[in-house]
């Protein structure tokens, strides 16, 4: 399984991804949580307490002005597979979590740990893990490549007028994408009947799952821990695990190029 | 552009992006809209910092979404030396969210909205 999550900033793509990504790995599956957002985020939603953690430099070096590509490469010698085995976090569950670091005050101290972090994307075995994205808010990196690991994308929507506008356009990455993708929605903090048909409706996606408006879901993203440790049982819990079954049973077919 | 005798309110990208790139031609105010959790209070304690490292001008901290006293504990304990501005936790934004409308219009009289613009005063009469 390979999904990248994105969607509006503050429609809940990473509490949905952290709890997806743990579930996922609690069937005893290998998972690398993939968080490329400059923002602190999934960190705090799969469980772990340090969230700012960029690839350190000694995975790092000058690329040879003689070879093409970025400015920067993993060191000569290092694997991506190495690279995560190495540096990528274990959070609980056992699930892998990379991330190329948080912007604090000048973006450019990340340049060299971002080009490393988008070179292990892109060459990362195809089947060692089952890989869980949580992208930015927003198209930007959607639409550049960024979740270029993904067979599905999975919008995370509100019934909001703006999360709409952004399903829709995000809709759009079926037929943008380099290679076949299928896009799905996941409607969150759903709270009336008619939310799922208006999601559905407004952003042209297929509702694969439908996460209910839920306090202690919204209080465990309060309190930074993660939804799944703090409400295990909750219906916003259940729906993601029902999520999850449903791509597993590769149930739908969703948009496709 | 002239912007003499102007208010220009600019709502930037969320994070701090726009920030790190903002040059120091300077603007009167800065507001950093922060919400009672970890990763919003996170986000905003590093925008408090640019302000700072560039001297973009002055920050003031709207808390917004504040449901009790403990909110705004949380926002203004990261924030010692702002002035911190609470905006409630109100159905009718997310109303007017919902809806695709602006608040001032469709609830201009629900408590976040006049919170709102008791800011706003407040500012005007801070960069007249």
């Amino acid at each position: 399984m390979r999904v990248a999550f994105v969607g509006k900033g503050g429609a809940g793509k990473s509490a949905i991804a952290g709890t997806f990504a743990r579930l996922l790995a609690r069937r005893g599956q290998p998972v690398l949580a993939i968080d490329s957002d400059p923002l602190p985020g999934m960190a705090f939603s799969l469980g772990l307490d340090r969230d700012d953690a960029p690839l350190p430099d000694e995975a790092i070096e000058d690329r040879p002005e003689d070879e093409e590509g970025p400015r920067y490469r993993l060191r000569a010698g290092l694997s991506a597979a190495e690279a995560i085995d190495r540096y990528a976090a274990t959070a609980p569950d056992g699930v892998r979590f990379l991330q190329f670091g948080k912007i604090r005050t000048d973006p450019r101290a990340l340049f060299r740990s971002q080009i490393a972090f988008r070179q292990i994307i892109h060459e990362l075995p195809e089947d060692r893990w089952h890989l869980v994205g949580d992208l930015p808010g927003g198209t930007r990196q959607a639409f550049t490549g960024w979740g270029g690991y993904a067979d599905t994308y999975l919008v995370v929507v509100e019934p909001m007028a703006k999360s709409l506008l952004s399903a829709r356009r995000l809709a759009r990455l079926a037929s943008s994408a380099d290679r076949p993708v299928r896009v799905l929605a996941v409607a969150n903090k759903v709270t009336e009947p008619g939310d799922v048909e208006l999601i559905a409706r407004r952003s042209g996606l297929e509702v694969v799952a439908s996460v209910p408006l839920e306090p202690a879901f919204a209080d465990a993203e309060r309190s930074g821990r993660a939804p799944l440790d703090v409400v295990p049982d909750s219906v916003a819990v259940g729906a993601v695990s029902l999520l999850l079954e449903r791509l597993d049973h590769q149930q739908l077919k969703g948009a496709t190029t | 552009m002239d912007f003499s005798n102007k208010m220009v309110v600019a709502d930037l990208e969320a994070g701090v992006g726009t920030l790190t790139r903002l040059g120091d031609a300077g603007v009167d105010l800065v507001l950093i809209v922060v919400e009672p959790t970890p990763k919003s209070v996170e986000v905003g304690c590093r925008a408090a910092d640019l302000v700072a490292d560039k001297s973009l001008g002055r920050a003031v901290v709207v808390a917004s979404r504040i449901r009790n006293e403990d909110d705004l504990v949380m926002i203004t304990k990261a924030f010692p030396d702002h002035q911190v501005v609470p905006i409630p936790d109100d159905p009718a934004i997310v109303a007017a969210d919902r809806h695709g409308v602006a608040p001032l219009d469709s609830a201009p009289d629900a408590p976040a909205v006049l919170a709102l613009a008791r800011l706003a005063d407040d500012l005007v009469a801070f960069t007249s």
